[in-house]
């Protein structure tokens, strides 16, 4: 009897603890956004870090001198917004001045000023700290301070996307904090997991492996955000981050994929499946030199014709509709669809695997007994690395596997961790590549970061001298629209004739959001940059906005 | 299905059903084998072990269609089980049932091989520490003390982290390597009891060799347990390699093995959960099938209290 | 004290030595493995000047029996080296990583324990009758299931489909700090749920089935016939004679569960998104970080042999005929 009365006792006590928790916060400036994501960030200091997930965070604890606003039109200034300067005016045509707002703080209380932006661009140039775009700060001749509140930027030659170059790239970086830090040490630096910012939102918690957790700063002077709390959560794949949002445990997820997850979602009462224009796409990078010894031509990928048979053996629309759905095109070359220069009237290499086999026999690779092509005893078999948790990339080589097996041509697969990818990218030793790109507002930097010779994120060896100078072209001075527009045009045929790499997919970015949110704006460059606007009405407060 | 697959697989299904009746038959005077038919769930288990050995070796008979093709990434990737695909199809549009059968090959033919390789590590070691004794006895049981101390899948996955694509053969070896150690002690246990026993002394004396005395009374002393250990090892090692394969560690695509089966349909557990589901099942039946066989054996060899 | 004593301490020195021996063994294996763990950790060109000052640094230029001696000297200090693939001292990594693990292993063995010995005891009472039947073919069928499938299934029914259950993590992102203590265990409890019953079922199925069998060994004893013939009623001759006398290897069970719950750690966690020590070492494997795998290996094993001396240990203490074995 007494062991039946206490069970009835205990059975009431998921009851009490079901009652949910009343928190204290009330009103408009409540809420907490949970953001789902798969890409685990090592440091937050941002000229070292290598992800977008950090990427997300670093756009809330910093500030640039001034943001593109939602047109992204990165030509010129107009298409602005203040961020930490207040205005900038043009003294002449090479000399840029920013006024910086007076109200800015470090979140240690300490002022923002002038010698920072000097001291940040200082930093970001350093080829020791290695910062990954410090090729487009090379026409910026040099950051100087005028006053405490005036830094001055020259350049070494007049060019449309000046202002970009500008303010893009740099998150302005406390020099008091810094300036003790070797900038040999900046890698692993403690500053980069407890980082002193000067945006809307403050650092807060770090548990490695599971969260990260910034938390709004009151008193921040372009206006209090109107969310408390900002979470990144971590999870071990996509497919749980889809997981994760369905079961309401995640309010944001930037990127859903295979067309299942779009339509789950679109299922999922209280999610918004919210399309933007796509900022990425993804290819295959071909090594043209030998794996693992840059002195020797690749025995597969050296030669021209070789590599286009290869395109030519895929069937990329079909590849795109089985992985995508409706929600992505091919590109013409390694651009994304919101680029001004994606251009249906290039040239671009058709599916034709009838063509491609005639065109691997004609250039010495005969079929062997396997089924793989045979030239000189050296077999037409070659290793694809992707970084393992994307299982996307992981479809697309499977896909590709097969298609090429059916013209003799063998794929191996090997996913691997991100870092040791970069890895094998940077010393040479791979063969081919499945690569994303998120791009920039510009194709300037997108393009000579990633195809022009020597660049620091080209890893092909490709080399042709006409597209240099078309890109250059097309990039410099006083180009009008019309003459950019053709060169560019000029540039992607050469890079779709050469085909250095395969343009496999640039995808319509869809992203999941909790209905509850208000205001919510995805900004193309940067989906949650404008995170620090939304806000969450006090009647459409849940329980973890308390 | 076309009619030569669903032919051949009514024949497996009959070829299935006769051998085991026809072992039933003939051994139906055997004690042993009478207290192994005795478990219900044994002939079962028997029957499903008989019928994906003969599925596996009859795979391209079996299978209609190539189990890597993928026919139509657009319009023919996850569909629902059909009459031209019984098990559906997967994210790539191959044949759920043609995988499964090729699987088999290579799952079934994994376990069987590395239990192979463990069986033989761990008689001879298990042989040579009873009956040589001494020091050499005490080195091979520590080293057992050590291997039973790691647990498997961080042995495995140690050793995994060596390799960028781990060769069939070479996953077999390791998951063999990782589990002899039980059944060495098993066997030493045996040739101890065996040495100590004074025909040995007056066979030595006699010049025969020790490998002539392991062999012909040792082992066949130990055949039970060492069987009974064998097949309850194949459901193991099984479920290890599935568990490899899922986490992207094991078989390397495109090979088809139950557990790259069950990882691929990950991703769609809500559009097409026939993907996974059907290969764990697969997998479950299989592994069940070992172990009840495994039991039975048991019981057969040696009858607890309980059955009398 | 004596013979027990004696016994106690030589248990206690081989099972040192057995760890002693997985270190050396670990240390050989990192050895082997090419590449440098002073490879920088992002994406930044090798510096081959910082290499080798830092192989300087720690020694990895030196005689390997000196930088055995160095490593073991580490090791004591919980210095296991660095895991380039995480930015942290593996240390560190295992440290974060250890204990959502053991709570994970330990309630699955919680639920092991107790609903396989429950699913025994019905078995057992039931023997050789329907229920029996049925329940034990299902009971062999959860043993052989794979448990990451199993947990797959769970998650696809009870979070995907019923929402009664998180799909994963351990506590509710942005909600669990604010909530009150009762609660806050409350959340921890229903992140736990799935996870732990999936990895529990398996180790109860294994459970029930010895179980069943120990104790319908032990219904064919002597004294459970004395018992019987006295005239005490069966579910007191159940519960009472024969539960007790099966349950000691129970202890021995538990001891021995340690590597099998760690490793089905391994791909639960996969499943679960759990911030454990089987999600360290699968994503140490992908990036090949052999300084993080080895740790890991070394951590597993002084578990299972501290598992299984403590298993010993309470079953010699419970069972006075292993002590005087010893």
């Amino acid at each position: 009897m007494n062991f039946r009365v206490s069970l009835l006792a205990l059975s009431t006590l998921p009851l009490a603890l079901g009652c949910s928790s009343r928190g204290s916060c009330r009103g408009d400036f409540c809420g907490t956004v949970v953001f789902v994501t798969a890409n685990n960030p090592k440091t937050l200091l941002p000229p070292v870090i290598d992800n977008t997930g950090a990427r997300d965070i670093d756009e809330q604890l910093f500030l640039r001198l001034a943001d593109p606003d939602m047109t992204t039109n990165v030509v010129g200034d107009a298409n602005f917004v203040p961020r930490l300067a207040t205005r900038w005016e043009w003294d002449d045509p090479k000399t840029l001045v920013f006024h910086l707002n007076p109200k800015a703080r470090w979140h240690d209380g300490v002022p923002v000023t002038a010698n920072d932006v000097a001291f940040s661009f200082d930093a970001y140039r350093d080829p020791v700290v290695n910062f990954s775009a410090r090729n487009s700060l090379t026409r910026i001749a040099s950051v100087t301070v005028r006053d405490s509140l005036t830094a001055v930027f020259r350049f070494k030659e007049r060019y449309p996307t000046a202002f970009y170059d500008a303010t893009y790239q740099m998150w302005i970086l406390p020099q008091h904090l810094l300036a003790q830090v070797p900038r040999t040490d900046w890698l692993t630096a403690t500053y980069g997991q407890h980082p002193i910012g000067d945006g809307p939102y403050r650092f807060a918690s770090w548990t490695p492996g599971q969260t990260i957790e910034l938390t709004a700063d009151s008193t921040y002077f372009e206006g209090r955000p109107h969310l408390r709390r900002l979470i990144w959560k971590l999870v071990a794949s996509p497919a749980q981050a889809v997981n994760a949002m369905v079961t309401n445990q995640g309010d944001a997820l930037d990127f859903l994929g295979p067309p299942a997850n779009v339509e789950q979602v679109k299922k999922t009462p209280g999610l918004s499946a919210i399309p933007y224009p796509g900022s990425n796409y993804i290819y295959l990078e071909m090594n043209e030199r030998a794996n693992g010894d840059s002195s020797k031509p690749h025995p597969v990928f050296a030669d021209r014709e070789v590599r286009r048979a290869l395109t030519m053996a895929l069937d990329r629309q079909g590849m795109l509709t089985s992985t995508f759905g409706p929600y992505a095109k091919v590109p013409m070359g390694p651009i994304p669809q919101w680029w001004s220069i994606w251009d249906t009237t290039v040239r671009t290499i058709p599916f034709d695997s009838a063509d491609a086999a005639r065109t691997l026999t004609a250039h010495g690779w005969r079929m062997g007994a396997d089924g793989i092509r045979v030239k000189d005893s050296v077999r037409l078999s070659f290793e694809v690395i992707f970084t393992s948790t994307s299982a996307l990339r992981m479809q697309y080589a499977r896909l590709m596997q097969a298609q090429w097996k059916t013209v003799g041509v063998e794929l191996q697969i090997q996913p691997l961790d991100q870092n040791l990818v970069q890895e094998r990218l940077r010393s040479g030793k791979f063969d081919a590549a499945l690569q994303g790109f998120n791009s920039d507002p510009t194709p300037a930097s997108g393009i000579v970061q990633h195809w022009t010779q020597g660049a620091p994120e080209h890893f092909s060896h490709w080399v042709n001298a006409d597209f240099d100078r078309l890109v250059s072209d097309a990039t410099a001075g006083d180009v009008t629209k019309a003459k950019a527009q053709a060169d560019w045009h000029a540039a992607l045929n050469i890079i779709n004739a050469d085909a250095p790499g395969i343009w496999l997919a640039a995808p319509d970015n869809v992203a999941a959001v909790s209905s509850r949110i208000a205001d919510v704006k995805l900004r193309p460059d940067s989906y949650w940059a404008l995170a620090w606007t939304w806000r969450i009405p006090a009647d459409r407060l849940i329980d973890r906005d308390r | 299905m076309t009619t030569r697959p669903t032919v051949a697989l009514i024949g497996a299904i009959v070829v299935t059903m006769g051998i085991v009746e026809l072992l039933r038959r003939r051994t139906r005077h055997a004690d042993g084998w009478r207290r192994f038919f005795a478990h219900p769930a044994a002939a079962w288990g028997l029957r499903i072990l008989v019928f994906f050995t003969i599925a596996a070796l009859a795979a391209p008979l079996l299978a209609p269609f190539d189990p890597n093709a993928q026919p139509g990434i657009v319009t023919l990737q996850n569909t629902a089980p059909s009459w031209t695909h019984p098990l559906g199809t997967d994210l790539y549009s191959s044949d759920i049932w043609s995988r499964l059968v090729y699987g088999g090959r290579v799952s079934l033919g994994i376990g069987l091989l590395a239990t192979l390789v463990a069986m033989t590590v761990g008689v001879t070691v298990g042989a040579i520490a009873g009956y040589t004794r001494g020091w050499i006895d005490g080195v091979l049981m520590r080293l057992v003390d050590v291997g039973l101390a790691v647990p498997r899948i961080f042995m495995l996955l140690l050793a995994v982290a060596y390799w960028d694509r781990i060769p069939l053969l070479t996953l077999i070896l390791l998951l063999g390597l990782t589990g002899w150690f039980t059944t060495s002690r098993l066997v030493r246990a045996e040739a101890l009891s065996i040495r100590a026993r004074p025909f040995v002394d007056a066979a030595r004396a006699l010049g025969a060799s020790p490998i002539r005395i392991v062999a012909r009374h040792v082992l066949p002393a130990a055949a039970a347990p060492i069987i009974v250990s064998a097949v309850l090892s194949v459901g193991n090692v099984m479920l290890l390699e599935a568990g490899l394969s899922f986490l992207g560690f094991g078989v390397q695509p495109p090979t088809p093995s139950w557990g790259t089966m069950v990882a691929d349909g990950q991703g769609q557990l809500a559009l097409a959960p026939w993907t996974s589901f059907f290969p764990g099942l697969t997998i479950a039946i299989v592994v069940m099938s070992w172990n009840a066989v495994g039991d039975a054996l048991r019981d057969a060899f040696d009858p607890r209290p309980e059955q009398m | 004290m004596g013979g027990r004593g004696a016994w106690l301490i030589r248990r206690i020195i081989a099972a040192a030595a057995i760890v002693f021996a997985v270190v050396s063994i670990t240390f050989v294996a990192i050895h082997l493995a090419p590449g440098s763990p002073f490879l920088p950790p992002s994406d930044r060109p090798a510096d081959p000047a910082m290499i080798d000052r830092l192989n300087h640094q720690w020694g990895l230029d030196q005689p390997i029996p000196t930088q055995y001696v160095r490593y073991l000297r580490n090791l004591s200090h919980g210095d296991m080296g660095y895991a380039f693939s995480r930015g942290q001292w593996v240390k560190d990594a295992l440290a974060s990583t250890i204990p959502s693990t053991l709570l994970l292993a330990g309630t699955a063995l919680a639920l092991d324990l107790g609903l396989g010995v429950i699913l025994g005891l019905i078995l057992a009472a039931r023997a050789r009758r329907a229920t029996d039947i049925v329940l034990s073919n299902f009971t062999l069928f959860i043993y052989s299931v794979p448990a990451f499938w199993l947990g797959l299934v769970l998650v696809f029914v009870f979070a995907d489909w019923l929402h009664w259950f998180p799909s994963g993590f351990t506590t509710t992102p942005g909600l669990y700090e604010s909530m009150p203590f009762l609660s806050q265990l409350g959340d921890r409890l229903h992140h736990l749920a799935m996870p732990a019953l999936t990895l529990g079922l398996v180790g109860a199925a294994g459970t029930a089935r010895y179980q069943r069998a120990a104790l319908l060994e032990t219904l064919g004893r002597e004294f459970v016939r004395t018992a019987r013939a006295k005239g005490v009623r069966e579910r007191r001759v159940l519960l009472v004679h024969a539960l007790r006398n099966s349950l000691l290897p129970l202890i021995t069970i538990a001891g021995l569960s340690l590597p099998f719950l760690l490793t089905g750690s391994v791909l639960i966690e996969s499943v679960f998104s759990w911030p454990g020590m089987g999600r360290l070492a699968t994503d140490a494997v992908l990036a090949r970080d052999h300084a993080l795998v080895s740790g890991i290996a070394i951590v597993a094993s002084t578990m299972v042999v501290t598992g299984s001396l403590l298993a010993d240990l309470l079953y010699s203490t419970a069972d006075p005929r292993i002590r005087e074995h010893a």
